[in-house]
């Protein structure tokens, strides 16, 4: 009893340290740091590496942890219910967009207080080296010669690789079959023909189209890939669209403005340490961190954007 | 050799693999040799430690695991008459006599290289064929990858042999709780009922944790038998004669080509392959009569079939990402925890691993043989451990696995729910495997499914047009028929069969 007694004793003489001194409080315990994705996915290797970056900058642990599920919505729903405290983030990307507005949350993106961005990548458009495509105009022809009949792999239905694949050819005009299939059969499924071309996301696509295996047509992005530097973007074709894969952090609704701010200077200081930005070389993805104002406005206008796109396919559910 | 094959070979030989496939081998022999613990059991429980460490090392652990537990199993069942695994349940028919005769270091000595050979054997099948099929495999659709599931399906009629109804039974429930969470293809939620955490589904490896584990620690609390205390510790001479290695030389022939080849075939696994190289080992022989009365044939042949299982099984996981056996089941779900998904893929992309992971298992026969060999008189002390200590631990482990999974929760619910369903099927002895392989394959089956009638357009003739497919789908046919009507024969020959072996 006496241990119960002085474990209260102790943890309201903390509370009382805590309210008279907010912005010193924190962190002062483990941070838990929730992927959306399983483990060894991309997600998981940039987030673990972006925890163990941000745990040397904070002087706490930060664990990793997959809660995966529902393409995102289980780890958002977590993060959600979560302490507002700052002691939960969740590692987000492009699928805080499409899992919520594809109903898997009872709630949107909006629902989440968000910290930053930390990196995007470009979904190219890419098919088979070999196949009879040169460019992205010469498979838009043969799409609409023959409308409805070559196959386009991503990575299923309000994946964010299907929604540029629905973007994408809705701008050029053309009906496709979207083929669902995880990263390693789109890849396999390229290359073997039975789909005529893939969205991927830059990293899923880079060893292959480095080996020679795969070309890349086009990126819906609004600029050139560093890596594939003679990639075209859409928007240099002509097609004024453009929706990249980011991924950056999220914290429970009305986490304290303090918190925010020192998780947002850790998590740039993680972002463009040595370790990470290695990777990103290695892996092909742009390290480009945004504070809280600029990563909402991204977030409300990619909002829109992958609203009209699934408005468009049918997939906004209807409540 | 390609620089692939020589970086793997180097990969494999690093001092921590070597170390954990050495301790993978030690706790193999350990988890086989303990009556009620299996292979499979020990692997799960092992699973949730490998998560925090790199993928070579788990793998080289859970490797020399599996190895080590094939030959386990044979020590319990010579010195027992228990067999340790259901592999090794063909082992005591001639083991024990030897034993009961006091001949069990030369009966062991024979089971240990016995499954030495089998496992080199089935290690050449692994090295020079998975990578020429994993070539092959590249070229599969999704209409064929749908056709091979179905065969790997097929194969549960061969464990449905007591009840077609039961077991069909049984692999309905596993294909009915595979339609939780979201759909494949369209992404909407199925029988979630608005419960987040039922969003992925359930992972086959915590039902399989509970399908298992839990009937095994109700049935090790209720038959009291508590430890063994039969156990005959004093082994002579340990180191097969000469003239014994000549005399099981047909035999041990005749099992390995046999585990192997049925490792191949997905589903068949150790104890049919014990069983099966057994009966034509005796038929092969100059002295059938002679079988079941203690020979050393009858211990060589179906422990270097269950031991060539296991390289056999790795063939078709490691090119097609399909388990050949409830191990390499969960040894995919560790594969995919470490984000290398099994298939053909992996030989072009990560080729380092992937012979990595060959010759690590090369390196687990070795193992085996040596600790087997050695540690021998040391090992089969821990026969005598209490059950009171041994089962507790298992019973928080099963807990830590669960959750450790997906850091939820829940799925500790869910693994005990499963447990409950396995001790019912247990109690209404229906086989728990068809549920399981439909637990494994049944998301396959489904998405490959849907995915070549989208391609198609709906279109069904896609799965008769494409040869690959036609023929899988022949070979299905015909694995039904064959193992309905062995089924049929082996019920009509000896007609009280032998004890239901789980996996």
């Amino acid at each position: 009893m006496s241990i119960l007694r002085h474990t209260l004793t102790g943890a309201i003489a903390l509370g009382v340290v805590a309210a008279t001194t907010p912005a010193l409080a924190f962190p002062d315990k483990p941070i838990e740091f929730v992927i959306p994705f399983g483990a060894g996915g991309g997600a998981d290797i940039e987030g673990r590496l972006l925890a163990k970056e941000m745990s040397k900058v904070l002087g706490v642990p930060v664990t990793p942890v997959n809660r995966t599920g529902g393409g995102g919505a289980v780890a958002y729903t977590h993060t959600k219910n979560a302490k507002p405290d700052g002691h939960t983030v969740v590692w987000n990307s492009t699928s805080v967009l499409t899992s919520t507005n594809l109903g898997n949350t009872d709630f949107l993106y909006d629902a989440l207080d968000h910290v930053g961005r930390v990196e995007f990548q470009p979904q190219p458009f890419a098919v088979r080296a070999d196949a009879p495509w040169k460019d992205f105009g010469e498979f838009v022809t043969a799409c609409k010669a023959a409308p409805g009949t070559l196959k386009v792999a991503n990575a299923g239905t309000g994946s964010s690789t299907h929604t540029a694949a629905v973007m994408l050819m809705n701008a050029v005009g053309c009906k496709v079959i979207h083929l669902p299939k995880g990263i390693k059969g789109r890849n396999k499924s390229v290359l073997n023909g039975e789909a005529n071309a893939m969205i991927a996301p830059l990293t899923g696509a880079v060893n292959l189209t480095k080996a020679g295996k795969l070309r890349l047509l086009v990126m819906p992005t609004d600029t050139r890939s560093s890596i594939f530097p003679d990639v075209p973007t859409a928007k240099e074709l002509g097609y004024n669209v453009s929706l990249d894969l980011f991924r950056g952090l999220s914290v429970p609704p009305n986490t304290p403005n303090e918190i925010k701010k020192i998780l947002a200077d850790a998590m740039a200081k993680a972002a463009n340490s040595e370790a990470f930005l290695d990777l990103a070389k290695k892996k092909g993805f742009t390290v480009a961190p945004l504070g809280h104002e600029a990563f909402s406005k991204l977030l409300a206008e990619e909002n829109v954007k992958v609203r009209a796109i699934f408005a468009s396919a049918g997939l906004l559910p209807t409540k | 050799m390609s620089p692939e094959v020589l970086i793997g070979l180097t990969q494999s030989t690093g001092l921590l693999v070597l170390l954990s496939t050495g301790i993978g081998v030690t706790i193999g022999l350990i988890v086989g040799m303990i009556p009620g613990l299996t292979i499979s059991t020990g692997i799960i429980v092992l699973l949730p430690v490998t998560f925090v460490l790199p993928a070579d090392i788990s793998i080289a652990l859970l490797l020399g695991l599996y190895v080590g537990g094939m030959t386990g199993g044979s020590f319990s069942a010579v010195l027992l008459n228990i067999p340790g695994t259901p592999s090794a349940s063909a082992t005591a028919m001639d083991g024990y006599p030897m034993a009961a005769r006091g001949e069990a270091g030369r009966a062991l000595g024979i089971a240990i290289t016995a499954s030495f050979i089998g496992g080199m054997v089935s290690f050449l099948f692994l090295f020079s064929i998975a990578p020429l099929l994993a070539n092959v495999a590249l070229e599969f659709r999704t209409e064929d990858m749908f056709a091979v599931v179905f065969f790997g399906l097929t194969i549960i009629c061969s464990f449905a042999a007591k009840s077609l109804i039961k077991g069909l039974l049984s692999a309905a429930i596993g294909l009915a709780i595979v339609t939780i969470g979201q759909d494949p293809v369209m992404g909407t939620q199925r029988f979630t009922f608005g419960q987040v955490n039922l969003m992925a589904g359930v992972h086959f490896l915590t039902a399989m944790i509970g399908l298992f584990a839990i009937p095994q620690l109700v049935a090790n609390l209720t038959d009291g038998t508590g430890s063994a205390s039969r156990v005959q510790t004093r082994l002579t001479s340990v180191l097969p004669k000469l003239s014994d290695l000549k005399a099981i030389r047909r035999s041990v022939s005749i099992g390995s080509l046999t585990g192997a080849f049925l490792g191949i075939l997905p589903g068949a696994g150790g104890p049919i392959a014990a069983f099966i190289s057994y009966e034509y080992a005796r038929k092969a022989s100059k002295r059938p009569d002679e079988f079941g009365t203690g020979v050393v044939e009858g211990v060589a042949a179906p422990e270097s079939a269950n031991n060539a299982v296991t390289g056999g099984a790795l063939i078709p996981m490691m090119t097609l990402g399909i388990p050949g056996d409830p191990v390499t089941a969960i040894l995919i779900g560790a594969l995919i925890i470490h984000g290398l998904a099994p298939g053909p893929l992996m030989f072009l992309e990560r080729a380092d691993f992937a012979y990595g992971l060959i010759f690590s298992f090369l390196w687990a026969n070795i193992f085996n043989f040596i600790i087997a060999l050695a540690a021998l008189r040391l090992l089969v002390k821990i026969l005598a451990t209490p059950r009171a200590l041994l089962m507790p631990t298992v019973a928080v482990l099963c807990v830590i696995g669960s959750f450790a999974l997906r850091n939820n929760f829940f799925d500790v619910y869910v693994m005990l729910l499963f447990g409950l369903i396995g001790l019912a099927m247990r109690w209404l002895d229906m086989p728990v495997v068809p549920l399981l392989l439909a637990l494994v394959l049944g998301s396959q089956l489904e998405e490959n499914l849907r995915v070549a009638l989208t391609s198609s357009q709906g279109d069904i003739s896609i799965f008769f047009t494409s040869p690959i497919s036609l023929g899988f789908l022949i070979l299905s046919l015909l694995s039904i028929v064959w193992s309905l009507r062995s089924a049929r024969r082996a019920n009509r020959v000896t007609s009280p069969p032998h004890k239901e072996t789980p996996p």
